[in-house]
């Protein structure tokens, strides 16, 4: 039996799927061997159906079952049981979602100490709202006496300095001595810094200065 | 796990977690049928949808002898598939004689990315502009076959044809898919 190229153009799918005879398949083979268009374009269809039995199913949109769902049964109750409330839980164990809540936590510890709140020292009453608001309140004077403090110790510190500055060789210690309720004394505030190069003054001198500028200081503010 | 036929009886019985399995069970099957036919994933969300209304309503009328349950349902989504290509088509020609390709085409662009969507490769795009140009007859014929993986014999169940109709239009179908991504520069 010899087929000519229409008859093998017609069973081809038939060969592609294995559906035909013994016989016919020797024929459609032979007449192949003989017919290279023929041969060619069984190549080319077989490709074609084996790359679309290998491609992957598409992907139905997640909320097409649900949509559906609804669609037949009606709006349908959310799940019941304590399974509904846990559901949210696996969504905390996403790296982003905890990082996001230690930043939160951190944000929480570092407010609650500004406010003087010490979780282990914590008692009722200092969550009323007015033992929050007198604990903060207290924190926020603190805090300004604090800088208002520094602020002149800052002072006093530059201004003996200033005085100094034309003197030659003035020693740390005349600095010191008179001034030893100075608790904070600014760091890089060192008068002998920037008066070591200009010789000069005794330093007699400078103790006289110094004697009037803390005469004129008042350290009742700074030293509450 | 229990079979499809299983899950019928006990829908029509009414349980309705039954019916849900049901469905979560089938969607992609019946989306993908929809989408390789119209080329649009929202028209192919809304058929689907549309699909198991109808099934939900009909369900009663299943019965084993007629094939598995997927035939069934193939069957269920190739009429609504067709009514809803004569409908276009209707629309269409109210406004110009124009064939229904052109206008599937169209819509693809305006569509919601189904590529996104559907996480489509080169050949899965290839291959749905291809499906696109050929004749309603022979695309659903290979889609059924090729796409869907029916047998012959379910194909038969699922158009209504005679068995030598059903052989015709797989072949016809492929070798013009052939052509036509060969003419599109689509290279094995």
């Amino acid at each position: 039996m010899n087929w000519n190229c229409t008859q093998t153009e017609e069973r081809l799918s038939e060969y592609i799927d294995g559906r035909l005879s013994q016989m016919e398949q020797a024929a459609f083979t032979s007449h192949l061997a003989t017919c290279p268009s023929c041969a060619q374009l069984v190549t080319q269809v077989s490709a074609l159906v084996h790359r679309m039995h290998a491609l992957e199913a598409v992907q139905a949109p997640e909320y097409l079952s649900a949509k559906i769902l609804d669609a037949t049964l009606g709006p349908r109750k959310p799940k019941a049981g304590w399974d509904k409330w846990f559901a949210w839980l696996p969504n905390l164990m996403q790296p982003r979602f905890a990082m996001g809540m230690a930043t939160v936590a951190a944000s929480f510890v570092i407010v609650l100490h500004t406010a003087g709140i010490t979780p282990n020292k914590l008692r009722k009453q200092d969550l009323s709202p007015a033992s929050i608001f007198r604990a903060a309140n207290r924190e926020v004077h603190l805090t300004y006496a604090k800088g208002v403090k520094f602020v002149n110790d800052l002072r006093v510190v530059y201004e003996i300095q200033s005085r100094l500055q034309p003197e030659p060789q003035p020693s740390a210690a005349p600095v010191h001595e008179p001034a030893p309720k100075e608790q904070n004394p600014a760091p890089g505030t060192n008068p002998q810094e920037k008066s070591q190069s200009q010789p000069g003054h005794s330093q007699i001198h400078t103790h006289e200065m110094l004697a009037c500028l803390l005469a004129q200081t008042d350290f009742t503010e700074t030293s509450r | 796990m229990e079979s499809d036929a299983q899950l019928v009886v006990h829908c029509l019985r009414g349980d309705g977690p039954a019916w849900e399995e049901l469905v979560r069970r089938h969607t992609r099957r019946v989306f993908n049928l929809c989408y390789r036919f119209t080329n649009n994933s929202t028209e192919a969300e809304d058929l689907s949808q549309e699909v198991f209304l109808r099934v939900y309503r009909t369900l009663s009328s299943y019965r084993p002898a007629f094939g598995g349950f997927p035939t069934w349902l193939t069957s269920v989504t190739r009429n609504l598939l067709v009514d809803h290509y004569r409908r276009s088509r209707r629309e269409r020609m109210t406004d110009s004689i124009e064939d229904m390709m052109p206008v599937i085409e169209e819509k693809q662009s305006s569509a919601r990315t189904p590529e996104k969507l559907a996480h489509a490769s080169e050949l899965s795009q290839q291959l749905q502009r291809g499906l696109a140009k050929l004749s309603p007859d022979l695309r659903e014929a290979v889609i059924l076959r090729d796409l869907q993986g029916l047998e012959y014999n379910e194909i038969q169940t699922v158009l209504q044809v005679p068995e030598g109709t059903v052989k015709s239009r797989i072949n016809r179908g492929r070798l013009e898919l052939a052509r036509i991504l060969e003419g599109m520069g689509f290279r094995e």
